[in-house]
């Protein structure tokens, strides 16, 4: 029993002093920040924006009217020679410690993508505990980060939170940029045959009058946050934005449009028509010929037609196997000038290289030394698309207008 | 110097004896001290011991005047059935007047104790001690002059509450009635439902002061006997001036003190105690209390409902499985809320960690603080809710809901995901079916937060491991607490946190049923009615024929 009752102390003993990581912090003394942004400044230090959310100007529905009052969020600035030493720094400014658990926007300036990149930045956040890796990233696109962090937004009251929800609905629904967070930029960057491309936000409007609360309440606000085009990097740096059918095709390769509208031409007629994808996919296929790479891209769209503009009977199969026909080129010519553009920047952003890593592991080798500089730029790219119409809409053929 | 203490000693001790025979003679334990002959001295002798009260009736009826032979009838007014003592006692003597001079050769004694006295349960009462035995419990003594011996006629009685719905164990389905708090009508309401010669019932009095009538009730053959005898023992160990409720004797029999959680059951409804006597358990009755105990108990018990047997499986298993979850709900809410927003903000999705913190934002406490505030003031709202008077309740809950849910709120004291908090516990805690497990998880939930506040989910953890080791030491008769999970029997799962139908469910409890009968429902018993089929032909066949 003494000998039961020593074990179970020194059991209750060894819990108690191998805790872990814990430590008590209340919710009041705690500084949420939902958005970190960092910049390059002229000296070549680094600047952190940190955007900290007011809670009581965000939850509404409590006594006294507390929302709306105030900005939903607080920035803070600091500059460093180091990322932890600026946001250490930041503390200065700051009457509650720092919280970067809910931090799940990270904005990189477009100054810094393109002089430093953004491998060393990425190391310090790795290594943060309380940093998430499926924090979602993003890039300034001609604007410093720290501008576009300041901007208030209607609607998600939470800047962070409107650009990340921006990305993901747009995502689902066009497709010109998508939604990628830490782990996956980390895992682009670590692959040989694939480069990140990451979604670049861009402010439309003044920034300074962004970040005042009137910019919230009007009905127009003056400034305001979009989703602008995809940045290319090379070897961890920006090399090149990429944007509207460029960026869709892009996108369409690595096989994450989920829905979005196609517009093609009938008859001579420019965009006359549209076509609803409802379903998507891609893939690549490697293949080697006499020592020659060579992909074929291959994509699978079903949908529906949303919009017909002319004259056209819809009842006739025969017509809609030749409108599946257009549509097709339509979009083998986007997926081709996004190869183009790809090649253009020597990178390969659609991870062509991974699929011959893992197809023909004995000639990449061969191949892996300048891919991105040298073979990839000479790759040969088919492209395979096979459309299906399953349905005009609600109606069949168009109404108004005759042949 | 020494001897003065030895001596000052030793007459302590004896003023020490002294005393307790002094107290030994005021309870009333007259050991055998036999009958005076003489009718006076003994008449006097139950006067003085009753201190002359005024319920202790005494009615003389003389025998036969000429030989001066009297005798009288001794009976306490209230506990006794005065109609029975009129027509079948004192009218009867006084009827049967010099009856024995028609038969000189037997005694007196013998001819009142056969002929005289009209009722079935007579009985012949040497000393004292069991003559006011008889008295106190309801019964009638009769004197005669010249006799050392007295004799005691079954005439219990008198008012009682009588059979009511149970009201702490309400069922939708099921029988209606519940316990009193005479345990004669409490034996004959079990006895009704298991119509078997096998139903043993074991009585004795336990209590010096108040003797108050214990019994064991079991089923002879299917408990263990083992687990007969253990309570037998232990309730003759029982050495206790008064036994006023059956708590008196769940205190005094269980197998742990120092714990929270009841290892005897108690309940208020025959249907369950006589479910209970099935599976091989003993019960044990007390009078003068509704609550009957059941022995040995496990800890799974009082996640069910008796309700769950007359019901469909399916219903009762997802119930119980409900139960389970208002049980951690009662004992970890607060602890978790506690541990989530001072340990384990990361946990929180962003959007609820906003609007807590914007809650949290005006409250001046700390977190534990804050749910410390509200718990107490809660249980100080339900403590008044159940000891005020019934006038009063409805002020009660007006202030209850304005301070707490309200004001408290309103002035930032309290966050209102903290009211929340602890209006979802309160009602899990009102949930549960067993009220002696509520009360457990009442205190237990304190325990919790105090780990929650200064380990977070850690602690939490900890104080489950602490919990789940506690529960395993546990033992309720030599029976494991928590089995049939630990240690596991597989075949008695089917009724834990299931209730499988009743016609899978082939033995019982193997712990505490006896080895020898153990089947309980026939092989083979799964409903399959093929008759009912053909009793509406379909229409090809119809057509057919």
């Amino acid at each position: 029993m003494k000998r039961k009752s020593f074990i179970l102390v020194l059991y209750f003993g060894c819990f108690l002093t191998l805790t872990g990581c814990w430590s008590q912090k209340e919710l009041t003394d705690l500084a949420i920040i939902s958005a970190m942004g960092i910049d390059l400044t002229e000296n070549g230090e680094y600047a952190s924006t940190l955007q900290i959310i007011n809670p009581s100007n965000v939850a509404g529905g409590l006594q006294g009217g507390g929302a709306g009052q105030g900005p939903p969020v607080s920035i803070y600035t600091a500059t460093g020679s180091s990322i932890i030493e600026m946001n250490q720094r930041a503390s200065k400014k700051l009457p509650r410690r720092r919280y970067y658990a809910h931090t799940n926007l990270l904005v990189i300036g477009e100054e810094l993508a393109r002089k430093e990149g953004i491998t060393g930045i990425l190391d310090a956040i790795e290594r943060h505990q309380e940093f998430r890796m499926t924090a979602v990233i993003i890039i300034a696109h001609g604007v410093k980060a720290s501008d576009l962090l300041k901007v208030l937004t209607p609607v998600d009251k939470i800047p962070a939170k409107k650009i990340i929800k921006n990305l993901r609905f747009t995502e689902e629904q066009w497709g010109e940029v998508f939604t990628l967070n830490l782990q996956d930029v980390k895992k682009d960057m670590t692959a040989v045959g694939k480069s990140p491309v990451i979604s670049g936000f861009s402010i439309e409007g003044d920034p300074v009058q962004g970040s005042k609360m009137e910019n919230v309440q009007t009905s127009d606000p003056e400034t305001t946050l979009s989703a602008t085009g995809l940045a290319i990097f090379k070897e961890g740096k920006l090399v090149d934005w990429i944007d509207g059918k460029t960026a869709r095709g892009t996108v369409l390769i690595l096989d994450k449009i989920k829905n979005t509208g196609i517009s093609f031409d009938w008859k001579d007629k420019k965009d006359v028509g549209t076509f609803q994808v409802i379903r998507m996919n891609s893939k690549n296929i490697a293949t080697m010929k006499k020592g020659k790479p060579k992909i074929t891209v291959e994509v699978k769209a079903e949908g529906y037609l949303s919009e017909i503009r002319t004259a056209v009977n819809l009842t006739d199969p025969k017509i809609l196997i030749e409108m599946e026909d257009t549509i097709e080129k339509t979009i083998k010519e986007e997926i081709l000038l996004a190869v183009e553009e790809g090649k253009k920047v020597k990178s390969d952003i659609f991870g062509f290289g991974q699929v011959f890593h893992q197809n023909h592991p004995k000639e990449w080798q061969k191949l892996k030394a300048d891919w991105h500089d040298v073979h990839f730029p000479e790759l040969t790219v088919d492209v395979n698309v096979e459309v299906y119409i399953r349905r005009t809409g609600l109606r069949n053929n168009p109404s108004v207008l005759k042949e | 110097m020494p001897s003065f203490f030895k001596r000052r000693q030793i007459t302590k001790q004896k003023m020490k004896q002294k005393k307790e025979e002094q107290t030994k003679q005021k309870i009333g334990d007259y050991g055998t001290t036999p009958l005076p002959s003489s009718l006076k001295e003994k008449i006097d002798f139950i006067k003085s011991e009753t201190g002359n009260s005024f319920d202790v009736i005494i009615r003389k009826a003389d025998l036969d005047e000429k030989l001066g032979i009297e005798t009288a009838v001794v009976y306490i007014d209230g506990i006794s059935n005065t109609q029975i003592i009129n027509d079948f006692l004192i009218h009867s003597i006084i009827k049967n007047r010099e009856l024995h001079r028609k038969q000189p050769n037997k005694d007196i004694f013998e001819i009142v104790r056969e002929e005289v006295v009209a009722l079935g349960d007579v009985k012949v009462l040497p000393n004292w001690k069991e003559v006011f035995q008889m008295l106190m419990a309801g019964e009638t003594v009769v004197l005669i002059d010249g006799e050392t011996r007295a004799l005691g006629a079954s005439t219990r009685g008198g008012e009682q509450r009588s059979i009511e719905e149970p009201g702490s164990q309400v069922t939708v389905r099921g029988p209606r009635d519940g316990f009193t708090e005479s345990i004669g009508t409490n034996i004959a309401l079990i006895r009704r439902r298991i119509q078997n010669p096998n139903l043993w019932v074991e009585v004795m009095k336990v209590g010096r002061v108040t003797k108050t009538d214990v019994s064991i009730m079991y089923i002879n053959g299917i408990a263990k006997e083992e687990i007969v005898a253990e309570v037998r023992e232990r309730l003759n160990r029982i050495e206790i001036d008064s036994i006023l409720e059956s708590g008196y004797i769940e205190e005094l029999i269980e197998d742990e003190s120092y714990t929270t959680f009841p290892t005897l059951y108690y309940t208020e409804r025959p249907d369950m105690v006589a479910g209970n006597l099935l599976e091989g358990r003993v019960a044990i009755l007390v009078n003068g209390t509704p609550f009957v105990l059941i022995a040995p108990t496990v800890f799974i018990q009082f996640f069910q409902s008796v309700e769950d047997y007359y019901g469909r499986a399916f219903l009762a298993t997802s119930l119980r499985f409900l139960r389970v979850l208002i049980f951690f709900i009662s004992i970890i809410a607060p602890a978790s809320y506690i541990a989530g927003t001072t340990f384990h903000q990361e946990m929180i999705p962003t959007q609820l960690l906003i609007a807590i913190a914007a809650q949290r934002e005006t409250v001046p406490f700390p977190a534990f603080i804050e749910a410390l505030i509200m718990e107490v003031s809660f249980e100080i709202l339900r403590e008044a809710g159940v000891r005020m008077p019934r006038a009063v309740g409805s002020a009660i809950s007006i202030v209850g809901a304005l301070v707490i849910g309200e004001a408290a709120v309103q002035a930032g004291i309290v966050s209102p995901a903290m009211v929340i908090i602890v209006a979802i516990t309160a009602i899990a805690n009102f949930a549960t079916p067993s009220f002696a497990v509520a009360i457990s998880a009442r205190i237990i939930r304190f325990l919790f937060m105090i780990a929650a506040a200064t380990f977070g989910f850690y602690g939490i953890i900890l104080g489950l491991v602490v919990l789940a080791i506690h529960l395993t030491s546990l033992r309720s008769f030599g029976v494991p607490y928590v089995t049939p999970l630990a240690p596991m029997i597989p075949k008695d799962l089917g009724d834990t946190v299931f209730r499988l139908p009743l016609w899978s469910l082939k033995t019982r409890p193997a712990l505490i049923s006896s080895e020898q009968s153990q089947t309980r429902v026939g092989g083979d018993q799964h409903p399959k009615p093929d008759s009912s089929k053909k009793m509406v032909p379909n229409k090809q066949k119809g057509e057919q024929e």
